[in-house]
Parts: structure tokens; sequence; C-alpha cells
């Protein structure tokens, strides 16, 4: 049947930059907010935004990542005609190869997409942290006539040098595209989310396919060639949190921002994000437990000290364990007497009794070697040990 | 597959169980924090790799309805078999006047033919209202190893509620059962907690027995007039098991869920509760919360002080409000500078800011669903219930 739009989510992406966060798990599998996963935000978007056919392309460590997909029933994408659908690359009759980049892997997907004969293709990355109603943007592009249209968020001038930026003319429509300028020319910096006409994303990705040169990169290649040959970009300005969580830092400085509630209110009602939901009772908080301006989600078990802090589905916080500003992912267990602060701990490590993990900025005195410390997932830190500010830690210590 | 058929009876409540059952079932009352009463024998079945489950209602089932849906969310929503909603239905020979079926047997027979229908060699019947952890696969494997023609889950526990209204059965070698009786009659009988094990072939025979002799209750009927007939073995489960008859009870079994040792036997990692997804956030403690003994779901936003207290999903609960010993079902809130214990709020309650009120273990606080209390409310209020209760 004809879709007016779908949406094509790029989630092959390795996330190097998480390092061992990512070392067995796609980006978009990584945990959040409690809770979630990087994923829910984007696939929660489409189906609010009234959006029901959703292509998500895998490549790197899928299986977490297509296990937590599964049929898309979570985010009720379990549909007869369009729902979620995991797209792998594939051998076809004249060989095979990897998404060799984020337009490639669009590109490879075209007779997905043709059979679903779309006006409009939403092409989104799924690792930001945001609500947004695509509906508004679609409007958006329909009333303006564009070819393309690129959600934009103001950021600082310092911000701008980082982030692909939009140069637009007064009546929104984008004339440059400039890749982290050193001296920015506007503040308005791409998030990564495009509607485009089909017809002429058709025509661009087929070009870019051609092109030897090109790295079939969405940024780099497909947007700069449109503007290149004339097409109409138009840009949408998007208020509100958004957050690329692409590095460690960013990673805890969102979850902690999901404390105060004001960024992203996650019990707000309206505009749900949605999730695969683990079978787990309701929390408990023990005795002598102190739990304070902190998320906790089902599952744990709370009897120690917890400030600033989110501690995701089955977490043991032990009596007399300590943590402080870190995210505890699910299932890991702080054990009696050990100290946690400013620190990521991935999914089922443990932390023995008496080990400390990661130190406050004042503990290190300013010396420039502060930072988040990250145990990664099924890792034990032996009874007494340590991890040091900014050390990540892959094996087992004992 | 282990060939058993579930059988949930969902049809009654405790009229004493009011006002919490005004608008529901004692199946679908919502307990511990995240569920509803029926979740956990739905999810025993489901755990021990029943494929299908029949379950009987007959009157206020619409919570009931809304909460089980296509029965997916205890992944029995099947292209064949899973789940399956047993409605009243007008059969021959049986009561069409409105009312609850007069007994297991009565309700049986009103889904005759569904029965005819199973496909499974064996049924278990179970009661719906069951607060209860239990490993029915093993059961099923004791009791096809034993040959008995029935085996009957009985509770070693005296302090679970039991003693109200069961079979109670005395054991002899081997936990034969020897003797059924209607109550506790001296020390050695272990009361029955409603979930029975045997062939669809027996039970349909002793559905027509009943028939013929007119008569329609199971323990009094078949379990007492039977039993010296037919081989029926005790599985003695020693973990917590608890059923609902008053709101005292359902305080009391409420605050049971504080012990960890509790919790461990309800909430076996092995064999997981499952309940209907409401995609709650976390639930957030801000830096002015005082927690402690709590137990409490997703989507809660905490900024007052808990003591023993069992909080449902979407819970707020203001600044400065002292609450102890209080159940807060889901979506309630819990206004400023309140000061409530031994208190339970039905789902969607609002508590105005300020108000204080203190109920007591025989007598708990219950605030019917969707009410409002306001400041000037409350003694009326508290008047008004203990008049009902004379």
């Amino acid at each position: 049947m004809k879709k007016d739009c779908i949406a094509m989510l790029l989630a092959g992406g390795q996330g190097s930059r998480l390092y061992v966060l990512t070392a067995h798990v796609a980006k978009p599998a990584v945990p959040f907010g409690g809770k979630y996963r990087l994923i829910d935000f984007p696939l929660s978007n489409c189906i609010n935004s009234g959006i029901d056919t959703v292509g998500v392309l895998t490549q790197y460590q899928p299986h977490e990542l297509n296990a937590y997909i599964g049929t898309g029933q979570p985010w009720d994408l379990d549909r007869l005609d369009g729902g979620a659908h995991v797209l792998p690359p594939y051998m076809t009759s004249k060989g095979s190869e990897w998404y060799k980049g984020s337009a490639n892997a669009v590109y490879q997907n075209i007779g997905f997409i043709e059979q679903y004969d779309p006006e409009y293709v939403l092409v989104l990355g799924g690792d930001h942290i945001y609500k947004m109603d695509y509906s508004k943007m679609l409007e958006h592009h329909k009333a303006t006539g564009a070819d393309c249209t690129i959600s934009v968020i103001g950021v600082s001038y310092e911000e701008a040098k980082s982030f692909g930026i939009m140069n637009v003319n007064p009546d929104g429509t984008i004339y440059e595209f400039e890749e982290k300028p050193a001296k920015p020319k506007s503040t308005l910096a791409s998030m990564g989310i495009y509607i485009f006409t089909w017809e002429k994303l058709r025509k661009h990705l087929i070009d870019d396919e051609a092109d030897p040169r090109s790295v079939n990169d969405f940024g780099k290649n497909i947007i700069t060639n449109m503007l290149n040959a004339g097409e109409k970009m138009v840009a949408y300005r998007f208020s509100g949190y958004w957050k690329d969580v692409g590095t460690i830092d960013s990673l805890w400085e969102a979850n902690m921002d999901m404390l105060s509630g004001n960024e992203i209110d996650l019990l707000s009602p309206t505009w749900r994000i949605y999730s695969r939901n683990s079978a787990s009772p309701p929390h408990s908080v023990g005795e002598n437990a102190i739990i304070s301006h902190s998320l906790a989600a089902e599952g744990c078990d709370i009897n120690g000290l917890v400030y600033n802090s989110v501690l995701f589905t089955d977490v043991t916080v032990e009596q007399g364990a300590y943590v402080e500003y870190s995210i505890i992912m699910p299932g890991a267990v702080i054990k009696s007497g050990a100290a946690v602060k400013y620190a990521i701990v991935a999914e089922g490590a443990v932390i023995e009794g008496g080990a400390k993990v990661g130190a406050s900025p004042d503990e290190c005195n300013g010396s420039g070697d502060w930072g988040v410390a990250v145990v990664a997932s099924g890792v034990t830190v032996g009874a007494g040990k340590t991890v040091k500010a900014r050390d990540m830690i892959d094996a087992d210590i004992r | 597959m282990n060939d058993m058929h579930g059988i949930l009876f969902a049809y009654s409540s405790d009229h004493r169980l009011k006002p919490l059952t005004a608008h529901r079932t004692a199946c679908s009352l919502p307990f511990g924090a995240r569920y509803r009463v029926i979740d956990f024998m739905l999810s025993n079945m489901v755990n021990s790799g029943i494929p299908d489950v029949g379950v009987i209602m007959r009157e206020d089932y619409q919570s009931l309805l809304d909460h089980l849906g296509a029965g997916r969310d205890w992944d029995l929503a099947r292209k064949r078999g899973g789940l399956r909603i047993l409605p009243p239905f007008a059969y021959a020979g049986g009561s069409r006047e409105a009312g609850t079926y007069r007994g297991k047997i009565d309700a049986l027979n009103a889904i005759q033919s569904y029965i005819s229908f199973i496909r499974q060699e064996y049924i278990v019947l179970a009661d719906g209202d069951l607060i209860v952890n239990l490993p029915l696969e093993e059961i099923f494997e004791r009791h096809v190893k034993s040959g008995a023609d029935m085996t009957c889950v009985c509770t070693s526990r005296k302090d679970n509620g039991y003693a109200a209204d069961a079979a109670f059965v005395r054991l002899g070698a081997g936990e034969q059962v020897t003797e059924v009786l209607l109550s506790a009659l001296g020390e050695d009988v272990y009361p029955c907690i409603g979930v029975y094990i045997l062939s669809k072939d027996l039970l349909v025979n002793l559905m027509n027995r009943c028939n013929a002799e007119n008569s329609v209750d199971f323990t009094k009927d078949v379990l007492q007039r039977y039993y010296k007939e037919m081989r029926i073995k005790a599985f003695v489960y020693d973990g917590f098991a608890a059923r609902l008859h008053t709101v005292a009870d359902y305080f009391e079994q409420s605050m049971n869920l504080l012990k960890p040792e509790v919790r461990d036997d309800l909430f076996s990692r092995s064999r997981p509760i499952k309940t209907k997804i409401r995609d709650d956030a976390p639930t957030y403690y801000s830096p002015e919360s005082k927690v402690k003994c709590s137990v409490v779901a997703d989507g809660c936003s905490i900024r007052g002080n808990l003591e023993n207290c069992i909080v449902f999903r979407g819970v707020q609960i203001e600044e400065g409000a002292v609450l102890k010993n209080c159940i807060f079902m889901q979506d309630s809130h819990i206004g400023k500078n309140t000061n409530l214990s031994i208190y339970i709020t039905d789902k969607e309650v609002t508590i105005e800011e300020g108000c204080s009120a203190k109920g007591h273990r025989t007598f708990p606080l219950t605030i019917p669903k969707g009410s409002v209390v306001e400041l000037s409310d409350m003694k009326g209020l508290f008047d008004k219930r203990s008049n009902e209760k004379q």
C-alpha cells in the first residue's frame, strides 16, 4: 500500500567514541536513561508522529539490536502493512557488499523503500536523545515545496565548530553546508534528521553510487551534491532538548540531564518513549538506603547510598555501598563497601566490596586527569581494587 | 511441551473487598505495585510451559478484559490456542439468572464446549485470585509420576490468610489425601490453595456425575464426596501464598511484600511474573525525599517521606508528605504536607495538600477510585466509613 512518508533509521554505526561500551553492541542499542536504549527515542518519535513504517539499517554488531527491535511490537510497529524492518546488508546476483556509508546503506535498500511507493522519506540517526514531532517537519517540507528539509538547532559559536553547520538565507533556504567549520558563519547545526522528496533522493542516491570518489555519506555527499545541483534545501528549526550521545562524556551528561526533568520530561504521558520492558518486579528501597536526586527503574534492590545517579533495571546497590553521579546499567551489582563516583558501570558488571570506581573532580584537584570512569559490561572489579577517574576497564581486575 | 491446559476461575469476589472491588473482580485487583492479582497464576501457567489458558468470568469483568487484552503481555496471543476469555454464556440446565456461578462445577458446565475442544491430556484448575509463584512444572511432573488421579496444592504455612475459606486435607503416607474437611479441624490439616491438576477425562466424568446429582461445588461435591474413590495426592508448597478476602487482608498481604523473603518467593528470577506493560519512565527521587522499606514501581515522582509503603505506577508524592504503611495505586497524587498512615488510595485518587488521616491494621482507610480528598472532607469521610463498617 502506498505510504505518504516512511523512515529510514541509520543504525549501523560502530560508535567507536563510546569505546568499550560499543565493543559488543551497536551504538543504538546502548542503554540510556534508566530503562531505554538510544534507538527507543527515534522509534518512539516515529510512532508518535504517525510514521508506521521504519527501515532500521544495521551492520555493526547487530545481534543485540536485532533482538531488541524484534517485531517492533514495543513501539507498536508490528504492522500488517509497514512496521519496523531490520535491514542488514544482503547478497544479490551481482554479489554482495557491506554498507559503505550512510547514503550507500539507503541506496542498497531502494527496493525496500519502493515497496511502499512513498512521496517522502525521513532519514534519521539512531544516536540522539530528543522528542520531536516529525509530522510538523513534514508539513513544513510540504508547505515550502522543498526537495530536502534538514532539521537544525541553534548551538553556541564554540560548539558550532564541531557540528555540520547550515548557512541559511532569510527565507529559510540553505545555501551552504560546512562540516565542522573553523570560523562558523552560522550557529545552526544539522541534527542529522532529513526529509527528502523521494523522487529527488532516489536520483541523488543513484548518482552518488555512480561516483567512485564519493564516500557515500549523507552529510558529505548527498546534501552537498543536492546543494550544488540547485535543489531546494530548507532548514527546519527545532527548539527543545537534543543531545548527541556519541562520546562517553556526552552519554554521561545526557543521562544526568534526565535527572532534572526540565530537559526531557520522561514522565510526560503525551509523548511517551516506548521500550522493550523486562518483566522485573517493582524496585525496593531498604531500611538503611538513601536515594536522592536519582532515577531508579524496576527490578532494582537499593540498600546503599545513591546520590545524583541513574539506576537501570535490576541493579543491586548493597547496604554500605556508595554511588554518586554515576550511571549503573541493567543488572550491575555494587557490593557492600564499594564506592562508585562519576562513572558508567555497564550491564552486568560487578563492583566488589571495598573497590573504588571513579573519582569526583575535587578529588582530582583539577589536575586535568578527571573524567568519567567506565567499567564495560560483564566486568568484575575485584575487592579493594581501584578504577581511576577516566579509566576504561574491559577485563576483570582481581 | 508438558501437555497441560490451564483454566482460571476469575468470576468471584468477596464482597468484603469493597470498595476495592466496586468496579472490578478480585482477580483484577491491583497488587504489588505493578500487578493485577491474576498476573500471578497466569504467569505461573505460562512459566510452566502451559500454552493455552481459559479464563472464566461472570460479573464486573470489564477491568479484567482491559488488563488481559489478547494476552500478548503473557505471550499468550497465539494463532493456535493461547488466551481464551470465557465470559458468561447461557447453557442448558445452568442458571440463567444474574449473579455469580454457584460453584466451580457450575462455572465449568458453562464452558462445556470449550472443555470438549481442549487438546491437552491434563488440566490445571486454579483460582485466579491466588497470589503465589508456584513451580507448576515440578508439580505436574510429580503428578504424572505418582500416578494419582488428582493432585491438589496445599500450603504448610498458617500465616497467609488461607484459614478463612479453603478445603482442608489430612495427609497419609506419600502425601495421599486421607480426609477432606471444610474447616481446620485439628493441627495436622493443610489448607488447599485452590490449584488442582487432573486429566481432562476425569474432569469430564466428575462434571457428569455432579450434573446427575445436581451438585455444583468442587470442594464439597467432588473432593469431599469422592476422595475415597480417587487417589488424590497433595503437593505441599512452603513458599508465600495468599488470597484476599477483606480489605484488611489486602493491606496485610501487601505489607508482606516489604519483606525481602516474600519478594524472593513471589518474584523468582527464573519464573518472572508478567503484567500489562505501560511504558512508564523510571521513578525519580528528589533530593528532599526520604524513603525506607518501600516497594515502588516505575513512573513515580517521589518528593516526600515514605516508610513501609507500596507505590504503584505513575504516583506523584509531593514535598513534605509523611506517609507510613500506605498503599498508593496507579496515578494517585499525594499532596504537599499530607500525613497519612495505614491508608489505601485506589487508582487516580488525589489527596489535597495538608490532609492527614490514620487507619488501623484491622481497618485500613480506603479511598475509592478517582476520588478527591480535601482537607475539610477528611473527618466526614472517616465517619462515613466507620458507620459502614458497623
